[in-house]
């Protein structure tokens, strides 16, 4: 065995190279209006369809080990929270290269990454005065329920556009008289802008936000001058109190991110739960929790897409070839038994070793007549016979010719059947699982289980497999399966994708009961504070810095005040990337450059106004109201609010900035366990032997 | 079809030391570890260039369990810091930096090897002794009644691995968690010696870092399906528990080779069966409350023992055998029931209560020890590679606290400590030559001061090995701490208002001090030694190393350094 090593950040570091040309095919997938991608495997002419960030980390050959960390970053922040992929490999390629730009200007690289740390973590806590808190969400359900349709045809060809760039796009056109006494106000009172800044905090709706901000109102003077501005704020500035957010209609069309028709789905799963629950829970009316765990998935590709639907109960595909074994059970309630492991003769319970030198003799005068695999398959029928069930569902295999024979029968087993759905119906009907049939006994089996087709007429709607739907249902079971039809069986995946992203926003939303402002204000704001942080230390005015050095003695603690305005402006950089890359993404702008140029300019307009959140709680305010008329907005009353989820969103920051970091900080890559005959290839690439 | 070969005659090479490959071998190695040093260390990113897993880290004991090395001087190196790593945890770094330092200097000196040797041996006693005495000006006594030092000690463990990719927020976090598994592991009604109870490393990847926690008892983790089924527990109070550690399943025992012959109509898997399921009306019949199985358990005997509201809880796991034991065991000796035979009643043990917790996306089954020094720490971070790096640093830490309790000492760090000791060490042999080398006869002063040279200087460049951007090193003529300066600053300087603190954080530049390059000449001083009580209570955050591990890094290091020097054959056979 031997070992390769080579140093990777000689003169331009490689693994951020590799990094950033990794996230440089990412750079579509962000924004309300995703690209797709094929991907062709050369050799064997396959392609495969991809609209996601995960998807086409899964289809990408990624066996550098930079690749890898990439992939593991994504996975991770999808494993947990199933949302934010897209800003992850973006913002991983962007900081890539505002870190390759600090290098380049020789900035020490503990200093990067103390800088760049503490930059995030301040962007992090400024935005959380874009918070929406959602309160009593479910008061108003049966008010709205139609409301998400209404919204969905007049919106739905515009959303895409209008809502996700409409606060930027809007503010062009306009000057509003408030942001402009705004900046006047500024100009004469540095001091009261601070003040201004504070009681519009104070007055919007989150009080984390004043917490936050309280080192600001140890000045003995504040409270006065917020008492005296308070007047004029009424008049003056958009009264932020409006933004809230307890509306359900509302809250899914603004976490939609342009994808209205799976939020739909999304949002009527919801109302389902919610009505289930409220049904159940009558006299003690606990807190209803919306929960993605009890909400499935049934796919099926070739059909039109306005099939697609919500419904309460368990749907799955079944073969064509049961169509008139359903049909007969269809008007009554069955008796069903719950296994969990396969349903087949050889099958053991995990973890149990079969020997595999026991011989079975055979005694000579009795000839078999059955195989033993007829044999079983009729105890198994048996069981089901005496115990009178017309229905098995196996959480694992199931023996073809159990199945055959059960069809003869009148009796229906369903293979590949989730776990959660298996502990649902055992919870509902009463029934325990098992692993063996064996085990089954009066006890175990469940009661009052009603098959029925999916669609009234099944026929119509067989899919491209050659299965058709069924729908299980049962007193009390609180299953949601969304149907999740398309035409194009290539793009199943990608649909299921999205209703699962859709699913996932409005669960975390409803979990934290907060929702950022969206459409990029987020992100604005972000670049906007670190723009004022830059100024602020390039004029020394704040001299406690919190940055901290992981070694706090060195000398890089006393030069690092030099270096924070530059790293500061390159980490602001990134959020610039993102967010011109986000406007010409919609399809807005001719150009990345002219999406940028049109951020510059508001940037600047923040800035100048002194405090960038209440800017950009103005801008959000004047959209609402509707003053403006541009050519969308004139055919709507109403735009609606984009909003974006809260910890995932951060999450994803810090994970692609720690990334990058880690990249950052590693110099040499250590390749082990190499055989002699890739030595020389690896000879080539700068690799040293030990 | 078998072939003879000849063989091949060994290889055999005289003063491998001397040879020019392995003399760059050994310079690549040390630069591999000394990049590592310290907390702006470089990371490595170790893989198999096939896809396979990448770990990234700048930790001796992650390093050095993944490479491998082909020549037998690395060989010698590695396992003796690995065994070092295995003993202390800490310091692997220092070791195998400091022992290539030391080969590397004094190959530059003209003395055989055995008299370097002989000094070395007398320098590394006077530094023990120094390190061990009272007037050790570099140590400081560790007051388990405040927390101040030993959260400083960890804290220092934890800044100085940054492939954990921590903040502050979360250094503070986790050394505060750390510090309280620590005092969970220590039982509350010590009498004569103490023996530490255990903690349980838990792994919640993809949360964030200070959603970490500890908390008393064990988890056994189990899906939330699995879980939901053994719900809802019925009993409160104490449990009765029988804890096995021989596999339920219902597997035959192994027969061993050749066949066994089964005559058709006998069933050994439900004779097999049959046992198992008396096993469980004894079970039953003995009111045992909970079942906790190692391995494997048959459904059907699950089936049984649930339908009589027994608590089945299976395939555990061996990590988890040795705390469970130790948890559940009324006495003590008592081992997990290993048989399917008749259980004496006296093998079953009881926990206080059992409850179900949830973590992140994790449910776990919570045993509460009746009393116990057992506890759990869930440690999050954001993904694999920078959870495993933070789960050997907390695991170095903890073990760092352990030694620590046995030696209630640390040693400045930062680099102060080694500086303060080359200091030291040329002071001494300046001034009392004699006290060193007492009655050796063997040696001339001359050449003590050769090799004290080389010792000093591969002590100091050691420190110097914790500055990676480009900074140069100063050292003070009072104290002989570590201080760090941008490069290229103006020598005519007043350095005082340049620098602001020494590496350990003990002292700021402020005092009346005077500096110089460490790596100029310096007329001999003598650093201060007494370490005064209240200059150690006035500074606020201090880097901090455990002397245990220090001390037996430098022994490592020397003795290895000793055998390799002395190496003059190396012998390979090339069958």
């Amino acid at each position: 065995m031997v070992m390769a090593y080579r140093i990777i950040n000689k003169r331009r570091h490689i693994g951020l190279q590799q990094l950033s040309s990794f996230a440089e095919i990412g750079r579509s997938l962000i924004g309300p209006v995703k690209s797709s991608k094929f991907i062709i495997d050369e050799e064997s002419h396959e392609s495969v369809l991809i609209s996601s960030t995960v998807r086409l980390l899964e289809n990408l050959d990624l066996t550098s080990a930079v690749g890898q960390l990439l992939n593991e970053a994504v996975q991770a922040q999808n494993n947990t929270y199933r949302t934010g992929t897209s800003t992850l490999l973006f913002l991983v390629g962007a900081w890539c290269s505002a870190v390759e730009e600090c290098l380049h200007l020789d900035v020490p690289i503990s200093i990067i990454v103390s800088v760049m740390s503490e930059g995030l973590n301040f962007c992090s806590e400024e935005v959380v005065s874009l918070q929406v808190p959602i309160h009593n969400i479910f008061d108003h359900m049966d008010n709205t329920f139609s409301g998400l349709e209404t919204c969905s045809v007049t919106l739905c060809p515009f959303l895409q556009v209008s809502s996700d760039t409409g606060l930027q796009q809007e503010e062009l056109d306009l000057k509003d008289v408030a942001s402009q006494s705004l900046t006047n106000l500024v100009e004469v009172d540095k001091n009261t802008s601070q003040t201004l800044k504070n009681s519009l905090f104070a007055d919007t709706c989150c009080r984390k936000s004043v917490l936050n901000h309280s080192r600001h109102f140890k000045r003995p003077d504040s409270n006065e001058q917020i008492s005296k501005l308070d007047g004029f704020l009424e008049h003056g500035a958009a009264n932020p109190r409006s933004y809230r957010c307890n509306d359900l209609v509302e809250l899914a069309v603004g976490l939609s991110h342009g994808d209205l028709s799976n939020m739909k789905l999304v949002e009527e799963a919801v109302q389902v739960q919610y009505r289930n629950a409220h049904m159940k829970q009558v006299n003690s009316p606990a807190p209803f929790m919306f929960d993605i765990s009890k909400i499935f998935t049934c796919c099926l590709p070739g059909l039109p897409e306005s099939f697609s639907c919500i419904c309460p109960g368990y749907v799955t595909a079944v073969s064509v070839s049961s169509t008139n074994l359903i049909k007969e059970l269809q008007n009554q309630p069955v008796r069903l038994v719950l296994i969990e492991g396969d349903l087949t003769e050889n099958y053991r319970h995990l973890g149990f070793n079969k020997s595999s030198n026991i011989k079975t003799v055979f005694d000579s005068m009795k000839l078999q007549e059955d195989s033993s695999e007829e044999l079983w398959t009729n105890s198994v029928l048996q069981v089901l016979i005496q115990f009178n069930v017309n229905l098995v569902l196996v959480q694992g295999n199931v023996s073809e010719c159990l199945v055959e024979k059960c069809i003869h029968s009148k009796r229906l087993i369903i293979g590949s059947v989730n776990g959660t759905v298996m502990q649902a119906f055992a919870e509902a009907t009463g029934a325990v699982q098992v692993v063996y049939i064996t085990q089954v006994n009066e006890d175990c089996v469940g009661n009052g289980v009603h098959v029925t087709f999916w669609k009234s007429n099944p026929l119509d709607v067989v899919d491209r497999n050659d299965r058709i739907a069924i729908l299980l249902k049962t007193e009390g079971i609180d299953l949601v399966t969304a149907v999740l039809t398309n035409p194009v069986t290539a793009q199943m995946q990608t649909k299921e994708d999205r209703f699962w992203s859709c699913a996932y926003r409005l669960y975390y939303a409803l979990k934290e009961e907060k929702v950022f402002l969206g459409g990029g204000a987020v992100e604005f704001l972000c670049l906007s504070h670190l723009q004022i942080l830059v100024e602020q230390s390039l004029k020394k005015t704040n001299h406690a810095s919190s940055v901290w050095l992981r070694n706090t003695s060195s000398w890089l603690a006393s030069s690092l005040e030099i270096y924070r305005p530059t790293v500061l402006k390159f980490l602001a950089n990134g959020w610039q990337k993102y967010l011109s890359t986000l406007i010409y993404n919609t399809a807005n702008y001719s150009s990345e450059f002219e999406a940028s140029t049109f951020i510059q300019h508001h940037l600047q307009k923040a800035t100048e106004s002194g405090s960038p959140s209440s800017y950009i709680l103005n801008e959000y305010h004047k959209i609402n109201s509707g003053i403006f008329n541009s050519g969308i907005s004139d055919k709507l009353e109403h735009i609606p609010r984009v909003y974006d989820i809260v910890t995932p969103k951060i999450e994803a920051w810090r994970r692609a900035l720690d990334l990058v970091l880690l990249v950052l900080q590693t110099d040499s890559e250590i390749i082990t366990g190499l055989g002699h005959t890739q030595i020389n290839s690896r000879a080539s690439e700068g690799f040293l032997f030990l | 079809m078998s072939r003879l070969e000849a063989k091949k005659p060994s290889l055999c090479n005289s003063e491998p030391l001397t040879s020019e490959g392995v003399r760059a071998t050994l310079s690549v190695w040390r630069g591999i570890v000394s990049s590592c040093y310290g907390p702006s260390g470089r990371l490595k990113q170790l893989h198999n260039g096939l896809g396979g897993y990448v770990c990234t880290t700048s930790q001796s004991a992650a390093l050095l369990r993944n490479l491998s090395v082909t020549h037998p001087i690395i060989k010698i190196l590695v396992t003796s810091v690995q065994n070092h790593v295995s003993c202390f945890s800490d310091c692997g770094l220092f070791t195998a930096i400091l022992c290539c330092n030391l080969i590397e200097n004094v190959q530059k000196i003209v003395l055989t090897p055995t008299t370097v040797i002989k000094l070395n041996k007398h320098l590394l006693r006077l530094c023990t002794n120094y390190l061990n005495s009272e007037a050790c000006g570099c140590r400081i006594p560790v007051d388990f009644h405040s927390a101040r030092i030993p959260l400083c000690l960890v804290r220092s463990v934890l800044t100085s691995k940054p492939a954990s990719m921590l903040t502050k927020e979360e250094v503070d976090h986790i050394s505060a968690l750390i510090l309280r598994t620590f005092l969970l592991t220590i039982p509350e009604n010590a009498e004569g010696h103490i023996i530490l109870g255990k903690s349980i490393i838990v792994p919640l990847k993809g949360q964030r870092v200070t959603d970490s926690t500890v908390l008393p008892g064990i988890l056994i983790e189990m899906p939330e399906v699995q879980l939901m089924k053994l719900l809802p527990i019925k009993k409160s109070g104490a449990l009765k528990v029988a804890l096995f550690c021989t596999t339920l399943s219902g597997d035959l025992s192994d027969t061993g080779k050749g066949t066994v012959v089964v005559p058709c109509g006998v069933s050994l898997e439900s004779a097999v069966l049959d046992q198992l399921l008396n096993l469980g009306r004894q079970l039953v019949s003995d009111h045992v409350d909970l079942v906790l199985c190692q391995k494997v358990m048959h459904p059907s005997l699950k089936q049984l023992l649930s339908a009589h509201q027994v608590i089945a809880i299976d395939r555990i796991g061996v990590t988890l055998m040795e705390p469970l034991s130790k948890v559940t065991v009324q006495k003590i000796g008592t081992q997990p029931i290993g048989s399917l035979g008749s259980i004496s009643t006296s093998s079953y043990g009881s926990v206080k209560n059992l409850r179900t917790a949830k973590f992140g996306s994790k449910h776990f089954f919570h045993l509460i020890p009746n009393e116990g020094t057992i506890c759990s720490l869930l440690l999050c971070n954001r993904n694999d590679t920078a959870w495993d790096e933070l789960k050997l640093t907390c695991q170095t830490a903890l073990h760092v606290l352990q030694l620590t309790v046995k030696e209630p000492w640390v040693l400045l760090g930062g680099g102060c400590t080694e500086t303060h000791l080359a200091a030291y060490i040329r002071h001494k042999t300046c001034n009392e030559p004699e006290s060193i080398l007492k009655d050796d006869a063997g040696c001339t002063q001359t050449e003590l001061h050769l090799v004290a040279e080389a010792f000093c200087r591969a002590l100091e460049s050691l420190a110097v090995s914790l500055e990676h951007d480009g900074g140069e090193i100063l050292t003070d003529m009072k104290y002989g701490h570590f201080w760090s300066v941008q490069a290229h600053s103006p020598s005519a300087v007043n350095w005082s208002d340049l620098l602001s603190r020494c590496g350990c954080g003990l002292y700021n530049s402020q005092e009346e001090l005077s500096w110089s390059f460490l790596r100029s000449t310096r007329h001999p001083f003598a650093p201060q030694t007494c370490l005064p009580r209240e200059a150690v209570g006035s500074s606020s955050t201090l880097t901090v190393d455990c002397l245990t591990a220090k001390l037996g890094g430098l022994q490592v290091a020397v003795e290895t350094a000793n055998l390799i020097l002395d190496l003059s054959y190396v012998i390979e056979d090339k069958n």
